[in-house]
């Protein structure tokens, strides 16, 4: 009994802890279906954890874990709250999907050697989000962050047996990466040295002390800097593309569902805690640098897919203009626009996971990168995975009844009462726009005769199970939308309110 | 007096030997350049009471990655070909952020200054408890060891991942050369 | 004034220096040259976190047993520990793949993949 109970309260460590020591029984077990076993254990277990402590936040409130008992700000502290639990709960649920479809992914994609360190890797890279997402320390912050992006960067590197593009995709995420992380460990060396902590919490409270400071404000701006590179914000997204592009069909959806989502929620999290002691200089971050850099990434973003033939870079660039959206409610800088980031945070990762799997499941077969016209006549081929795609588009789209329905009916709902009309308008003209892509894709699946390239894909069972599931979601969320937003609405409470 | 002359002599050294390394067309000599700029560093460290730190970046900074380079020369060509077509970019690139530091520098505390607030908050607690906590005179043991040991853990995993990423890449590209032949 | 520059200026010379790091990064072609410079990049980043620990009359941070010894502050020399490992893990990862993209490549001018890359493209 005893021993259940410290099981039980030391869940915020363990289930970071767990598939980060998990990485190397995977690696040394070097049978690639038993390290796969060990990588969806780890997963599953990150999904059991990540749930009951968010039915445990959602009860009792919040959690404060002290690492090795230390007291913040001497020591290192982790915090689940609302908004922490809805990321872990999001990124663990993602990655059990992903990682059933991973198995298939792996075996026809990475040599057979390999396969059982790439698990390893994937486990780190698992682990490395959900410590990202749950610590309460500025530096220790900055080590999981490193810890994710060399993960990523090496399973993105593997997509290299099939192109040898993915090379130069992962060199150019690691340099990128590496000089966003060195801006963020700047920012938080100018804040530390004129606050003395390094707790965000502790942290937060100093800087309420202290007005119109160059080195907060300078510590700050670099701080969001460095985060704008992991969350591949415009400009600085310049990685994204080609890393979703190249990588294998797995690590894509994983990097989609949870890399990018996470460190939009940190950004989050600095903006409205760190950031909003700072009157003045929050609104010109928010409204001068944020707002126009969301407002271009959704242009470019949507038009460049609209002209893009590689369906995978297509989708690359739609997701750069969905973080657009994600972080237009960010600028607004109120309740209901944080409640709407969070929501499609979760809706997006949802969506979009589900597209790189579909996706994923031809370049599976036909070994190559795929382009829109190796989707003809997809429908007669593979029904099931073409019902699915089609679904997930339309959920892209916004249609009524599917979760991007509601992303967007949040998102407006929130711009409408924020009263700035000419983001309205530009969100319902992108939507619009939205449509070029959209309708290529689903005119060369459904209209189109099969090419001789395309004649022999088949409908393969291990690929689709995590596919049919993730476009249940798209629509039972999108009917039933209770759960998603209820927990969005905590989760921007937990971060908005304890700012004002 | 010594002191602020022979720190000043090796930060001038560090501003040459990064100059020279932006000039030098031979990739080699940048290598071994960034080793000297590691080396330099270290005997700061000293100067700067970071014994602890010195140590490790001249065996890690100076030492480890320089024969991490090495290695990897061996396989690759020795000279740059030299084409200036982002020099400009780079150049607003580095000022404009280098603007914003020496904005941001107005307001930090002077260096050495024992009122800044590192040294009020939270520093001190190290200083006077570690010997009651751990025992050991070591401060920095101290802190890296127990009192942010997550940290550490967390350090370790990032070892581990780069290792096993180094391993995955070129362990991999043996793996393909065997299986042709 | 003249005594808050002089306190400051070790900010500006480490600013310089994480500038030409910076700089190589962005302007050379080279991949080994870009490592290099992310290199002096990060380790100019902990000169300025070092010199933050410093305290005017402190020794290290090392117990001596005497009362009233000033010590400067561990903290910073902690985070920097970590940093370096981090910082050579990162390099480590970056030469294992510029080995590889010379075996695919042949070339590890960023320039001449981007152009092979572009060819690629419109394949």
């Amino acid at each position: 009994m005893i021993d259940f109970s410290v099981f039980q309260n030391s869940l915020p460590a363990l289930q970071v802890v767990v598939p980060l020591l998990l990485a190397p029984v995977a690696v040394l077990v070097t049978i690639p279906f038993l390290s796969w076993l060990i990588a969806l254990f780890g997963s599953i277990f990150c999904l059991y954890s990540s749930v009951s402590l968010f039915l445990l936040v959602s009860e009792f409130g919040k959690i404060n874990y002290y690492m090795g008992g230390w007291l913040p700000p001497y020591g290192i502290e982790y915090i689940i709250d609302d908004a922490s639990a809805f990321m872990i709960v999001l990124i663990s649920l993602m990655g059990v999907f992903a990682t059933v479809y991973a198995y298939q992914s792996f075996k026809s994609e990475i040599n057979k050697k390999s396969q059982s360190k790439v698990y390893g890797m994937w486990l780190l890279a698992l682990g490395g989000l959900l410590g990202l997402v749950t610590t309460g320390d500025a530096f220790n912050l900055f080590v999981f962050l490193e810890i994710s992006s060399l993960s990523s960067v090496t399973l993105v590197a593997l997509g290299s047996k099939n192109d040898k593009r993915a090379l130069t995709a992962a060199f150019n995420y690691l340099l990128i990466g590496a000089v966003g992380a060195t801006f963020y460990v700047i920012g938080v060396g100018l804040l530390y040295s004129i606050t003395g902590t390094l707790n965000i919490a502790d942290l937060t409270l100093k800087l309420s002390e202290l007005t119109d400071n160059n080195s907060m404000k300078a510590g700050i701006s670099f701080i969001i800097i460095g985060l704008m590179v992991k969350a591949a914000i415009f400009p600085l997204h310049i990685w994204l593309p080609s890393a979703y592009t190249f990588a294998p069909s797995a690590v894509a959806v994983l990097l989609t569902a949870t890399a990018t989502k996470a460190a939009l929620y940190v950004l989050a999290r600095i903006l409205f805690t760190l950031l909003f002691n700072a009157d003045e200089f929050t609104i010109i971050i928010l409204q001068w640098v944020l707002l126009p850099a969301s407002i271009v990434a959704i242009f470019f973003g949507t038009i460049r897919a609209v002209f893009e033939k590689n369906i995978r870079k297509l989708l690359a660039f739609s997701s750069l203009s969905q973080i657009g959206y994600i972080t237009i409610g960010l600028t607004l800088g109120t309740a209901s626009g944080v409640m709407a980031s969070f929501i499609h945070i979760a809706n997006h990762s949802m969506m979009k996971a589900a597209l790189f799997m579909g996706v994923g499941a031809i370049s599976i077969q036909l070994k190559k990168n795929i382009e829109v016209i190796d989707l003809q006549g997809l429908s007669r081929q593979m029904p099931i995975t073409s019902s699915c795609i089609t679904v997930v588009i339309l959920s892209l789209l916004g249609i009524p009844l599917t979760i991007g329905f509601i992303s967007k009916i949040y998102l407006l709902k929130a711009v409408f009462s924020h009263g700035n009309w000419p983001i309205l308008f530009i969100i319902v003209l992108t939507s619009f726009l939205a449509l070029g892509y959209a309708w290529k894709m689903i005119e060369n699946i459904w209209m189109k005769e099969p090419v001789t390239t395309t004649i022999n894909l088949k409908d393969d069972p291990k690929i689709y199970i995590p596919l049919i599931f993730l476009s249940i979601f798209n629509i039972l969320f999108g009917i039933y939308a209770y759960p998603i937003v209820n927990a969005a609405f905590s989760a921007s409470s937990a971060i908005f309110w304890k700012a004002v | 007096m010594a002191e602020f002359f022979i720190n000043g002599f090796l930060v001038f050294l560090l501003a040459v030997i990064a100059i020279v390394a932006i000039q030098s067309i031979k990739v080699f000599s940048t290598v071994m350049l960034a080793g000297a700029y590691s080396l330099i560093s270290a005997i700061i460290f000293v100067s700067l009471d970071a014994v602890d730190v010195a140590f490790t970046e001249a065996a890690v900074g100076a030492g480890l990655s320089t024969v991490l380079y090495i290695a990897a020369m061996k396989h690759l060509p020795k000279r740059e070909k030299v084409v200036n077509d982002n020099t400009f970019f780079a150049l607003v690139v580095c000022l404009v952020v280098g603007c914003l530091l020496v904005w941001a520098s107005f307001d930090l505390p002077q260096i050495g200054d024992p009122m800044a607030p590192i040294h009020q908050h939270v520093g001190p607690y190290y200083i006077t408890n570690t010997k009651t906590d751990m025992g050991i005179p070591n401060l920095v043991t101290g802190v890296l060891a127990s009192y942010r040991g997550y940290d550490t853990l967390g350090e370790t995993v990032v070892i581990f991942t780069a290792g096993l990423g180094v391993l995955l890449l070129l362990g991999d590209g043996r793996n393909n050369r065997d299986e042709n032949e | 004034m003249i005594h808050g520059i002089l306190g400051i200026w070790n900010y500006w010379i480490v600013i310089i220096l994480m500038m030409t790091g910076l700089f190589i990064v962005i302007s050379r072609h080279n991949l080994v040259k870009k490592m290099v410079g992310l290199t002096i990049f990060q380790t100019s980043v902990f000169l300025f976190y070092i010199s933050l620990g410093k305290v005017q009359g402190g020794t290290a941070p090392i117990l001596t047993g005497y009362k009233n010894t000033l010590y400067s502050n561990p903290l910073p020399h902690v985070l920097i520990l970590t940093a370096i490992v981090v910082g050579v893990a990162t390099t480590a990862l970056g030469l294992a793949l510029i080995l590889r993209i010379k075996n695919e490549y042949g070339t590890i001018e960023e320039n001449e993949i981007a152009s092979f890359n572009t060819e690629e493209n419109s394949k």
